[in-house]
This record gives structure tokens, sequence and C-alpha cells, in this order.
């Protein structure tokens, strides 16, 4: 009892039961408490909230507007690359075509050029060949008829005549040369 | 009333004063000003200090302490107005949230170190808030609905006519009388009993603790008790705040809309 | 064996309402859970379900006090 009851003493009242009724006092302070806070609060605090609550209001909205104004600005660049890019893409396309068929133009001419080129090269190497041949033909028979007429000569020991001699060798080798 | 517990056998001394004695102050200084009502007006002006200082200079991107307080205020609006009363209960929410800052930072001192004393354990501040809330939706429901309040009141639709001899006096007593006279007690009743519960506590430790054994088990278990009651306390405090301020807010959306 | 009737008065008010309010909130937790998205309701009704059983108690406890006389 004695410790317990010190601290108590300080703030120990008079009436021993738990008072049920208002004190008159506390109600009257109690209801200017109130009454004060009330009115600070709805004529100070509130009102300053709802101003600040329209300021932020507005600003959420500025901010969203600016945002789907950036976020248009941004479809429309993103379309203007798409279409640029398709432009570039359809220019390369282009480009690389032109250069495949500039290519196998190019191949052609190459192609058809050395077959010319091969062409007038076995032309040429075959009228050289000719050419050739008979220039051999002819030395051939001025030899062979040479030959012929020493070897006759020298045979029957009698001496035709040059001339007669070699029309009768080429006789012979005109003969000769349309049998092959 | 005197509870003695039973320290004597233990060779305590344990006794729980007069409950007078916890909750009946003299008035110190003239116009009754006693213990209670310098509690009182310290709560409310912590209460309006906080939202004063929050909002005297309410930024769009806010602070700490504006922050908290915007947070009570979209609990008032969210939680309990939109929910309950509607769009048309939004002029309300000022009255409202006043309630709650007024009755939950009295309810705090309970928990306050060195104060540990909650002004709405005095039937002053519940019989007020109560006869306020009373007169709110009183007023309101016959500014609304005229006389007709009376008769929603009375006789609710949807019932055989017999059952209103028992329904209509059943009805009247209970929103005219019952309400504010339940939403006083309970307030009143909650703080009452936490007073009592964390004196018990602290003053058992008090005693218990400076014994040998084994009435020093009973201090230690107390001790432990301690963090624990206020705690509870907390809890209790805020949650009355809510219930007084949600039921007020009922009683309101009940006067404007009674078909509900 | 001393004591006081009112400390039993309290114990016998708050039976009622400790039985009511188990009930209350245990339906209260099942409805949460069949459907959360109504939480917020339900927490809310089951809030003012609890306040209004409890005062029933609450009338046990003060009178226990208010009857006391010199107990």
């Amino acid at each position: 009892m004695t410790t317990s009851l010190v601290i108590l003493a300080a703030e120990g009242g008079s009436d021993e039961s738990l008072q049920l009724l208002p004190d008159t006092a506390e109600l009257i302070w109690g209801i200017v408490g109130f009454a004060l806070l009330f009115a600070l609060l709805w004529r100070v605090a509130f009102p300053s909230l709802n101003q600040m609550l329209d300021q932020r209001q507005q600003a959420i909205q500025g901010r969203l507007t600016e945002a789907e104004e950036i976020r248009t600005e941004a479809e429309e660049l993103r379309r203007q690359y798409q279409e640029q890019l398709r432009d570039a893409r359809s220019r390369a396309d282009e480009i690389v075509e032109e250069a495949k068929s500039d290519a196998e133009r190019i191949r052609e001419q190459k192609v058809s050029d050395a077959e010319q080129e091969a062409q007038s090269i076995r032309e040429r190497a075959r009228e050289d060949a000719e050419a050739e041949r008979g220039r051999l033909v002819q030395q051939l028979r001025s030899q062979v008829a040479a030959l012929s007429v020493d070897l006759a000569g020298r045979i029957v020991h009698a001496e035709l005549d040059e001339q007669q001699h070699r029309s009768l060798v080429d006789d012979y080798i005109d003969r000769l040369s349309s049998m092959n | 009333m005197t509870a003695l517990l039973a320290a004597v056998e233990y060779g305590g001394d344990f006794t729980l004063p007069p409950v007078g004695e916890l909750f009946n102050f003299e008035s110190a200084l003239p116009l009754g000003i006693n213990r209670t009502v310098v509690l009182t007006l310290l709560a409310t002006l912590a209460a309006a200090a906080l939202f004063l200082v929050a909002f005297s200079n309410a930024k769009v991107v806010p602070g700490k302490l504006q922050l908290v307080a915007e947070s009570i205020v979209e609990f008032i609006r969210e939680q309990i107005v939109l929910q309950i009363i509607g769009v048309d209960g939004l002029k309300f929410v000022p009255l409202l949230t006043t309630m709650f800052m007024f009755i939950w930072f009295n309810n705090l001192l309970e928990i306050t170190p060195f104060v540990n004393f909650p002004t709405t354990s005095r039937m002053a501040l519940p019989f007020f808030l109560a006869l306020l809330s009373w007169a709110v939706f009183v007023g309101l429901g016959f500014r609304h609905h005229g006389l007709g309040y009376l008769k929603d009141v009375a006789f609710p639709p949807g019932v055989p006519w017999p059952i209103y001899v028992l329904l209509t006096p059943i009805e009247l007593v209970s929103t005219f009388v019952l309400r504010p006279f339940t939403l006083a007690i309970r307030l009143f009743a909650n703080m009452v009993a936490g007073h009592i519960l964390l004196t018990i506590v602290f003053l058992a430790t008090h005693a218990f603790l400076a014994l040998k054994f084994p009435g020093i088990i009973v201090g230690v278990l107390t001790l432990i008790a301690g963090p624990l009651a206020v705690g509870f306390e907390l809890f209790i405090a805020s949650l009355q705040a809510y219930i007084f301020v949600i039921l007020t807010a009922v009683y309101i959306s009940g006067a404007l809309h009674p078909e509900h | 064996m001393e004591g006081s009737l009112n400390a039993i008065g309290y114990g016998l008010s708050a039976i009622g309402p400790g039985i009511g309010i188990g009930i209350l909130i245990g339906k209260a937790v099942e409805a949460m859970a069949r459907q959360p998205e109504a939480a917020g309701m339900v927490r809310t009704n089951m809030f003012i379900g609890i306040a209004i059983v409890e005062a029933l108690a609450l009338l046990g406890f003060v009178l226990a006090f208010a009857l006391a006389g010199g107990g």
C-alpha cells in the first residue's frame, strides 16, 4: 500500500469511485478544444489541402498531356524512320538488282568477246595453217619437180626440156593431190 | 473498489488504489482547469499543430509531415466517407477528420510517456463527442427528410405490419437513445479499461520486482507484460478512434439515405 | 473468500459478446478468404459489427464500477 500509493497520491482526487457523469469544466474545455481544432482544420488546413490537391491534379494532368504529346511525337518520328528505312531498303534492293543485271550483262559481254576472240584466233590459225600448207605444197611441188626432173634425167639420160618436164611433173602432182 | 491481489501471501503489499483516484483530479487552477483539461488542450494543440504545419505550406511534392497528414485525410476520405456514405458525404470529411484526430490524440495520451492518462477516459469528452455525432445525424435526417425521417426510422420498410408493434419502439430507442449512449460508453469504457490495465501492470511490476523469490516471478512477468500492454493499448487507442468515426459515418449515411 | 459480485457480473456480461465477436470475426475472415476483392468492405462491416456487439460487454464493465458503491 505504501510505495504504490505514494506515486498515485500526487494525482489522487477526492472521489473514490469511477465518475460516470461528465465534469462540467472538462466538458466545456473539451468543447472549446474541439471547436478550435475543427475551426482550424475547416478554415485553414482543408482549404490549403484542397488548393494543393488542385495544384497537384493540374501538375499531374500537365505531365500527362506532355507525356501524351511526346508520345505522339515519338510515334510520328518512328513512322518516319520506318518509312525511310523501307525506302532505303527498297533502294538497296534496286541497287543490288541493278548490280546483278550489270554483272550478268558484263559477264555475257565478256563471254561473247572471248568467244569471238577465240573464233578469230581459230580462224587466223586456220588461215595461217592453210597458207603454210599452200606454201609447203608449193615448195614441195617445185622440189619434187626439180628432183623428178633430175632423177628422170639421170635415169633416161635424156635431157628433157625444162618446160615440158615441169608440166609433166605438175600433172602428176595435180593428180596426186586430187587423189587425197 | 479496492482489489486486493494475492501479493500478501508472498510478503508483498500490492494494492490497487480506489479506482476514482486514477481518474478524478482536483482542479488546481481557476476556471476548473485540472490535469485532464490541460492534457485535452495539449492533445488538441498537437493535432492542430500537425495539420497546420503540414498544410500551411502545402507542396505538390509532399514532405514527410505533409505525407503523414495527407494519408490521414485520405484514409478518412477513402476508407470511411466514400466507402460508407458515398460521394455526397465528402462535405463531412473535415468534421470526421477533426473527430478522428481529436479522439486519437486524446487516446494516445494513454501511452504517452510521463503522461499516461487518456483524457477520453473521463466522461466529458466521450459524452460531448457522442452528443455531437447524435446532433449531426439527427439534424441531417430532419433537414433532408423533414418529419418523414421519424417515419423512416420508426417504420423501416419491408416488414409485415404486425411486426411494427415490436419493431417501432426498438428502432426509436436504438436510434435516438442507444446510439449516442453506446458511442460514449464504448470510447469511455475502452479507455478506462486500458488505463486500469496499464496501471495494474506498472504498479505490479513496481511492487513485485522488489521482492524475493517467489514474488519476483510475478514482477518479471508483469515487466514483460508492460511493453506488450502498451503496444496493445496503442492498437486499442487507434481502433477506438477509427470505430467512433466509422460509426458516426454509418449514422450519417443512415440519415442521408434511410432506404439502406 | 473476499471479492466483488460486480466482477462476476462483468465476467458474465463478457461471455455473450465474446462468443459473438468470435463468430463475427470468423465469418468475416471466411468471407474475405472467399472473396478477397470485397475484403475492404467486409473489414469495415466487421468493425462496425464488433463495435455494436462489444457495447454489451462494455456496459457490463462500466456497470461493474458504477454499481460498486463501497465495493
